[in-house]
């Protein structure tokens, strides 16, 4: 049987790399529901009419919103909670941004962009957790924040991306900590360099 | 409906502000508890909610989420019309009450045929006007399902009234168990639960619960037919598991404790449509007062209710309405809050 049989999953950051492939493997394993988040409405229906071809199944639900903007978060959430019934089993936060392009050292970052970081990978993975718990408190579930090796070491120019991610490791700390006690899973994954398959 | 009692509200009682803007946490509101047994009353903080509770004791909560459901149009000749949504039937129609946002509320020309524009590729055709509440029209949008709900969360606002201090974000209307939207006012009895409450009491062998019932308008900002308060239509979900977690607290001899008025008409409809407690999707018009005799639940935690409220009947259910006034004017002499950020009630 497929491993994610019967599962209703939200993943951010679907419309391309490692997020796209995530939706498509988990309509591979038996995802019965899809949620699938980005910014871009047009690369996101490719994704879906892709799930589309691995699973006739698979109820895509294709959401354009921004993470890093907290009006988004509430109406990715509910239209997810209403689409899938109130019940949802797997959240990926996978949604991300690098920050200004070329990269400047911390002493040189723009406030604003600082904080565009943060809302994108910090804030915004806070909040989807916050408000899609009730529907994974009753029956489990798993949330996997995706981070990386930035987000364990300093480097030099990875100024906001980096601190954003040392948060979302630190949130996925506490948030664990703070369901032990339910069903609930937090894990962080830092998946590494990434190919162009996933990129 | 005979209303059981009257009262004035000084306008001092109105929370204004979440609680968390008034510099407390949603879990330390205040507590009014009234014995069923005895009547008797006791002033707590919502937060030692446990110390009133027993191991086996079942909490029902409804996990509806409010939409921002106050959403405006603006014609290119036609008034400016706010609509706020009041109940989606079955049909995928809604009903909605219709203001003007100038002048008079009523007097702009509302009319069956009207086509509202929201902006963003979302209008609605106003289709005819409510046989049981006047001041609601049936309306169709010119989408549905997620496109709907998408368009809506874009567009609206929370319903708001003019007792706030302040435009509040959706945020501030939402339960934190809150699940499927639908609700266009908060089922505000809840609000004052936190994770950290949440998780005390399962320690302290309180069960929970959850359904659905999407609640519609409060107010149909017409003094005249919210005095004759005629209940709305409202639609509810109870799954299975929810029914057998109600059935097994009965059978162990724990009390079923609602969570808001709108938990005690879901669960009181159930009963008397299958006389037994089971998973069911339905409609519900039930009216709920003295001569209502509780089948399927034992205790109440509500809100404070205006004398219009026909919350204030479902009440005497529970309690002989000299009781619930006699509480009533205690609550106003030590200062509690009303309202969706106010204070609290248990009748237990």
């Amino acid at each position: 049987m497929p491993r994610l049989n019967g599962k209703n999953i939200l993943v951010t950051g679907a419309s391309q790399g490692l997020g796209r492939q995530l939706a498509l493997t988990f309509a591979h394993e038996g995802a019965i529901g899809l949620s699938l988040i980005a910014r871009h409405l047009g690369p996101l229906q490719k994704v879906r009419d892709e799930v589309g071809e691995i699973s006739k199944r698979t109820n895509v639900l294709a959401v354009e919103a921004d993470v890093g903007k907290i009006s988004d978060i509430e109406r990715l959430v509910a239209t997810t909670l209403d689409a899938f019934g109130g019940r949802l089993d797997v959240v990926v936060n996978n949604a991300s941004t690098i920050g200004s392009a070329p990269m400047p050292f911390l002493l040189d970052y723009p406030l604003e962009d600082f904080q565009n970081v943060m809302n994108t990978n910090l804030i915004g993975p806070f909040l989807i957790i916050k408000n899609i718990l009730p529907a994974m408190v009753e029956n489990g579930g798993s949330i996997i924040n995706v981070t990386s090796d930035a987000g364990a070491t300093g480097y030099p120019g990875w100024g906001a991306y980096g601190i954003s991610k040392f948060g979302l490791e630190g949130l996925s700390q506490t948030w664990a900590a703070e369901l032990e006690e339910t069903g609930v899973r937090v894990n962080w994954v830092d998946p590494g360099n990434m190919t162009d398959m996933c990129a | 409906m005979i209303r059981p009692f009257d009262f004035s509200l000084p306008n001092q009682l109105n929370a204004k502000e979440p609680p968390e803007r008034r510099g407390i946490r949603r879990d330390q509101v205040r507590l009014l508890v009234i014995s069923r047994a005895t009547g008797g009353l006791e002033h707590a903080r919502f937060d030692v909610l446990g110390k009133f509770l027993r191991p086996g004791d079942l909490l029902v909560f409804n996990s509806s989420r409010t939409l921002p459901a106050a959403l405006t149009a603006c014609g290119a000749t036609g008034p400016c019309i706010e609509m706020r949504l009041a109940q989606h039937l079955p049909d995928d129609s809604w009903l909605a009450l219709l203001v003007c946002k100038a002048g008079d509320p009523f007097g702009c020309g509302l009319r069956v045929g009207m086509h509202l524009d929201f902006g963003r590729d979302l209008a609605a055709e106003v289709l005819e006007r409510d046989e049981r509440i006047p001041r609601l029209w049936k309306i169709r949008f010119s989408k549905t399902g997620s496109e709907l709900l998408d368009s809506i969360y874009r567009l609206g606002q929370p319903i708001r009234y003019e007792y706030v201090s302040a435009p509040w974000d959706l945020d501030y209307y939402q339960t934190v168990y809150a699940r499927e939207p639908g609700s266009v006012e908060m089922p505000s009895a809840g609000r004052a639960f936190t994770w950290k409450l949440l998780f005390a009491l399962r320690q302290q062998g309180i069960d929970f619960a959850h359904l659905v019932l999407h609640t519609g308008l409060s107010s149909y900002l017409d003094d005249e037919l919210d005095r004759t308060h005629p209940a709305s239509e409202e639609e509810y979900f109870l799954s299975q598991m929810a029914a057998d977690k109600i059935d097994r607290a009965r059978q162990r001899a724990g009390r079923v404790i609602a969570v808001g008025t709108t938990v005690v008409r879901a669960l009181e409809s159930i009963a008397l449509e299958n006389g037994k407690i089971k998973s069911a999707h339905a409609y519900t018009r039930l009216q709920i007062g003295s001569d209502h005799e509780l089948k399927m639940v034992d205790a109440l935690l509500t809100g404070l209710h205006e004398p219009e409220a026909s919350h204030l009947d479902l009440l005497t259910a529970f309690l002989p309405a000299p009781r619930i006034k006699a509480a009533y004017s205690e609550a106003i002499r030590e200062g509690y809050l009303w309202h969706e950020f106010g204070d609290l009630n248990l009748i237990i």
